[in-house]
This record gives structure tokens, C-alpha cells and sequence, in this order.
């Protein structure tokens, strides 16, 4: 299967509860890059480990399983989004 | 003849919801500075009502008036056996569910966006935002907003905004204004639509959005809402299980196992905190949290002490782990991924008092159709891993020849939720798994490794 062809696949995006494309997990996580469910979504479909890998970086493969492994807890996310848009709104 | 709903009366309703934080420890949520979170933190983007609750460590929380009066809408919710499943799959089993899916939207938010709403208009807030994937959160909030005459602004992901019209008409029928994000409303949207004007949106951008709306409103009256994973959410759900409680005991039963879908954790510990309760002091019960099958980092992979970066810099940690050098093999299953989950539920799955369970896709689907086919409604995609749960402990009862009392949540329906349905049904749907050996394989790194002492709270 082509790298094309992998970013028309869909599935069904527990986060949003709607059908979504690869294409999408790809540019929805934080500051537009991958989702940090990416691999869980999709390991039943594609190989999605030698996808990333071959399009990644090293580095911004390990960070992204790093994510995976360890999200922020909620609440101190949204203090940090809501102290973000505080200093957002008095720049 | 077989009775087939136990039902309560409105004054057989709970009065008090139960708080898991009475008899758990947690360690406190940190903030971006990495000092615990204080009340004042979080007063821009909650009322202080409902912070109180977040951190409150009283057992028993009553249920207001005001709240109760909403709730009546619809609960109590029926107790239902579920008896045209436990005949297709020949089980001794019986099997139990709280039908959810009879709340206005259809699932079992609104048992926590009624009295969020409510406590936000006791604290003199008129107006709540918040962030919606699928829409069955912000069609919850518009619907409890409604009741109490506060606005409500719901940001929701423009993928789905666009795929899914009926829930913003749903929202707007009960007055909710849901709007595309990333929107031209905040600076948050803006930045994005700058960066791209097609973008689909994210859930972060979404959530971004709510909040950024909620702390800038400098009359102070506006604030924002969740749905899932925080300690109130689980707090007001759990209005699930102690009602199940009083209908179980109307007919002489109690449960040898609870089994509920965990995504955010809140219809799970809806159903499931009361009974863990009763299992801290004693009872002898099975409680079953059930996930998409993942990366197996907490249902098979040990508990060890590990180092927590594949480098190597960080001392080695304490974790559910599969080594420090583990990437996921191509086709990986057997583990559930507690991303995103409500804290108390890791730290019960922490301290053994939950097993997890995971299932796979094609399997979730083959359940949803199963029990549609034989309870008559069409489960919410999510409640389908539950279903698939059940399935498989009632057939384990079959084979064991015990008649098991399982008890699960069905926590909304799926009329909204149909592509699913119909991927599956076209056979997009597969299924591959990972043998034990493979497992082991991943495993081998930290065989070496000393291991940690697992500590409980008590």
C-alpha cells in the first residue's frame, strides 16, 4: 500500500466519535502535529509503527511515544491553556 | 414469567452521590510550574462550587433540590435483564444493564452536565462554553443549560461539525450556539485558521477555544465545562450505580461482576464506584473497566521499575512498563492505554481493585449488532466494548456451568452514530492480534531489572 493510499484509510476516532482518515490523525494533535493515539488507532489496520518511522525523525518518533506514554493530567492542562490564553489576550 | 425491568420510584431516587476520593489517595494534580494545583488556579475556569467538589474528600455529597427536579426528566434510569441475550448466547448467566440511553441526548452525560449547570448558575455564571468531538457532550450541556436558562456555547471540531449535522440541530433546539473550531471567534481559532483556513480542527483547538472564552470574559460570568475524567464528572455519575444498587436489592441479586466501557472513565465509575465501595469493604466482586485493545502497557506488561526515556537519562521509575527500547510491533494487542482517563480509576486499576479488559474492533462490533439484535437498541459504539466484555464473561460462565450476576452499563445509544455501524457492515473492520510469545519478546529487556513494591492505600 502506498503512503497515499495509507492517508485515505479511516477508522474511528474515539477522541471525536466520528470516522476520521489517517491523513487526519497525522496534523490533529497538539500544535498540529500527530495525534498521541495514533498508534493505538490504528494498529489493527496498517503497520502503523513502519509508517511513522519512515516518515519521522528519530527524535520526533521517540517524543511522540513519549507523549503516548505519558499525556498530560486534565487539570493541569487546562490551567496551562487557560494561563496561555491569558497571556495570549494581554500580548 | 421472567421480570424484565426493575424500576425505582422518583422517591426511591439516591439523595447523595458517592465521592471515591473519601477512600482512595491520590497525589495531587500538578500545574505548569510542577506545584500542586490550588483552588485559586482553576476559579478563571470553574465555578467555585464545583472546585470545591473536585477536591472535596467527603464520602457522601448531597444531590440538591434543583438537581434532583432535572434528573426526574428521565431517572431513575431502569435496571433491565437482559433476558433475550442471555437465550442467544445460552448462558447461565444473568445479565444486568442500566439503560442510559433514555436521557434526553441519549447517553449518560447529562447525570453531570444537569448539575454543572445547575452549580454554575447557583454561583451566578450565566453563560458555559465548552468543547465537543462527536457532539454527545455538547448536546448534553445544551439540554442541561436549557434547564436552568444559562447560555451555552459549544465549540465543536469542524470535522465533525461537518459530518454530523443532526447533533448541532440537536444543540440548538435546546437554545446551545455551536460553532465550527478552530473559529474567528477567539485568538486561539484565529491562530489556527491563519495557519491553515481549511484546517479540520482538533480537539485541542476546541478546547482551547472554550477555555480561552471563559477566561477572558472580564464581567466574569462565563465559564467552562467538561464532560469527562475530572473528579466532579465522576462524582455526579455515580447517581448510576447507587441506583442499580437499591434495584438489585429489590430483587435479592448482587452483582459478581461490573462491566463498563472506559474511555474517560465517567460512565464506568458511574456504575462501577458505588460497588468498588462495598469491594473495599469486603464484598467479594469482579469490576471489569473495558478499553480498545492497545499498545499492552497495563493488562499483560508487568510492573517494573524501568527507566522512563529510551536514552536512558531519566533514574529508573516505577511503571507499567515494556521496556525502556519497546516500540510497539506492527500488530499489537492484549493492553489498554489509560490515556485520558480519569485519575481515581488509574489508581483503583493501581490498586487491583479493577481488571482491566480490552477488546478488539471487529469483536466490539460483532456485540453491538448481537445485542441490537436481541435487546432491541442500538448501542453507542462506545458501550459496545462493554458489550463485547459481557459476551465474553457470560460464555466463560457457560463453560464454567455458574450462574454469574453481570451487571454493565449500556451508556447511550448509537442513532447518531451510524457510519460506524455501517463500516463495519461493510467489512472495514479487521482484527489481528499478537501472540503471548511476541509479548514475550517485547518483554525480554527489563527481565534483568529489580522490581518495585506495588503500595496501596490502605
Amino acid at each position: 500500500m502506498s503512503d497515499q493510499d495509507i492517508e485515505k484509510l479511516e477508522t474511528r476516532c474515539p477522541r471525536l466519535g466520528s470516522p476520521i482518515s489517517f491523513q487526519y490523525c497525522l496534523i490533529s494533535g497538539e500544535d498540529d502535529a500527530i495525534c498521541w493515539k495514533v498508534l493505538d488507532c490504528w494498529w489493527e489496520i496498517f503497520d502503523v509503527e513502519g509508517y511513522l518511522k519512515k516518515n519521522m525523525s528519530e527524535t520526533d518518533f521517540n517524543e511522540l511515544m513519549a507523549r503516548a506514554e505519558k499525556p498530560k493530567n486534565k487539570i493541569s492542562s487546562i490551567i496551562e491553556i487557560a494561563e496561555k490564553a491569558k497571556k495570549k489576550l494581554e500580548d | 414469567m421472567d421480570e424484565r425491568k426493575i424500576l425505582l420510584r422518583e422517591d426511591e431516587m439516591p439523595r447523595q452521590w458517592y465521592n471515591i476520593l473519601a477512600d482512595i489517595a491520590m497525589n495531587p494534580p500538578l500545574g505548569p510550574d510542577g506545584n500542586p494545583v490550588t483552588p485559586d488556579q482553576l476559579a478563571p475556569v470553574f465555578p467555585m462550587n464545583l472546585i470545591e467538589q473536585e477536591v472535596s474528600t467527603e464520602r457522601w455529597i448531597d444531590i440538591p433540590d434543583g438537581v434532583m427536579d432535572v434528573l426526574k426528566i428521565w431517572r431513575p434510569a431502569p435496571l433491565v435483564r437482559a433476558i433475550n441475550l442471555e437465550k442467544a448466547l445460552g448462558t447461565p448467566a444473568k445479565i444486568y444493564f442500566k439503560n442510559e440511553t433514555l436521557s434526553p441526548p441519549g447517553s449518560h452525560k447529562p447525570n453531570t452536565a444537569v448539575p454543572q449547570a445547575y452549580y454554575n448558575k447557583e454561583f451566578g455564571i450565566k453563560r458555559i462554553t465548552t468543547e465537543t468531538g462527536a457532539g454527545q457532550w455538547g448536546s448534553a450541556l445544551s439540554f442541561a443549560c436549557a434547564q436552568y436558562g444559562l447560555e451555552c456555547k459549544i465549540y465543536m471540531v469542524r470535522i465533525s461539525f461537518d459530518q454530523k449535522p443532526y447533533r448541532k440541530s440537536m444543540m440548538a433546539t435546546w437554545g446551545g450556539k455551536c460553532i465550527p473550531s478552530p473559529s474567528p471567534d477567539t485568538k486561539a481559532g484565529r491562530d489556527a485558521l491563519e495557519r491553515d483556513p481549511n484546517t479540520p480542527g482538533s480537539l485541542g483547538i476546541a478546547i482551547s477555544e472554550a477555555i480561552e472564552e471563559a477566561v477572558s470574559d472580564k464581567s466574569g460570568q462565563t465559564r467552562y465545562s467538561l464532560g469527562s475524567v475530572l473528579n466532579h464528572v465522576m462524582l455526579h455519575q455515580t447517581i448510576i450505580g447507587l441506583e442499580a444498587k437499591k434495584q438489585m436489592e429489590k430483587i435479592g441479586q448482587y452483582p459478581d461482576i461490573i462491566i463498563g466501557c472506559a474511555g474517560g472513565g465517567s460512565n464506568f465509575a458511574g456504575l462501577a464506584f458505588p460497588f468498588v465501595h462495598d469491594k473495599i469493604n469486603g464484598k467479594q466482586i469482579e469490576i471489569y473497566p473495558v478499553e480498545p485493545a492497545g499498545c499492552p502497557t497495563l493488562t499483560k506488561a508487568p510492573f517494573v521499575y524501568d527507566h522512563g526515556d529510551t536514552a536512558r537519562y531519566t533514574p529508573l521509575l516505577p511503571m507499567h512498563s515494556l521496556g525502556h527500547a519497546f516500540v510497539p510491533p506492527p500488530f499489537h494487542s492484549g493492553g489498554l492505554r489509560y490515556h485520558g482517563m480519569a485519575p481515581t480509576v488509574s489508581q483503583l486499576v493501581d490498586e487491583g481493585l479493577l481488571t482491566p479488559k480490552s477488546v478488539k474492533q471487529k469483536e466490539v462490533f460483532e456485540a453491538g449488532i448481537l445485542l441490537a439484535r436481541t435487546e432491541g437498541i442500538i448501542p453507542a459504539p462506545e458501550t459496545n466494548h462493554a458489550l463485547a466484555a459481557v459476551i465474553d464473561e457470560a460464555n466463560k460462565a457457560k463453560e464454567e456451568g455458574k450462574e454469574k450476576v453481570i451487571l454493565f452499563n449500556w451508556s447511550g445509544h448509537g442513532l447518531l452514530d451510524l457510519t460506524a455501524y455501517e463500516n463495519y457492515l461493510a467489512g472495514n473492520i479487521k482484527d489481528i492480534v499478537l501472540s503471548d510469545e511476541e509479548m514475550e519478546e517485547a518483554e525480554k529487556i527489563y527481565a534483568d531489572y529489580p522490581k518495585p513494591k506495588s503500595l496501596k492505600s490502605r
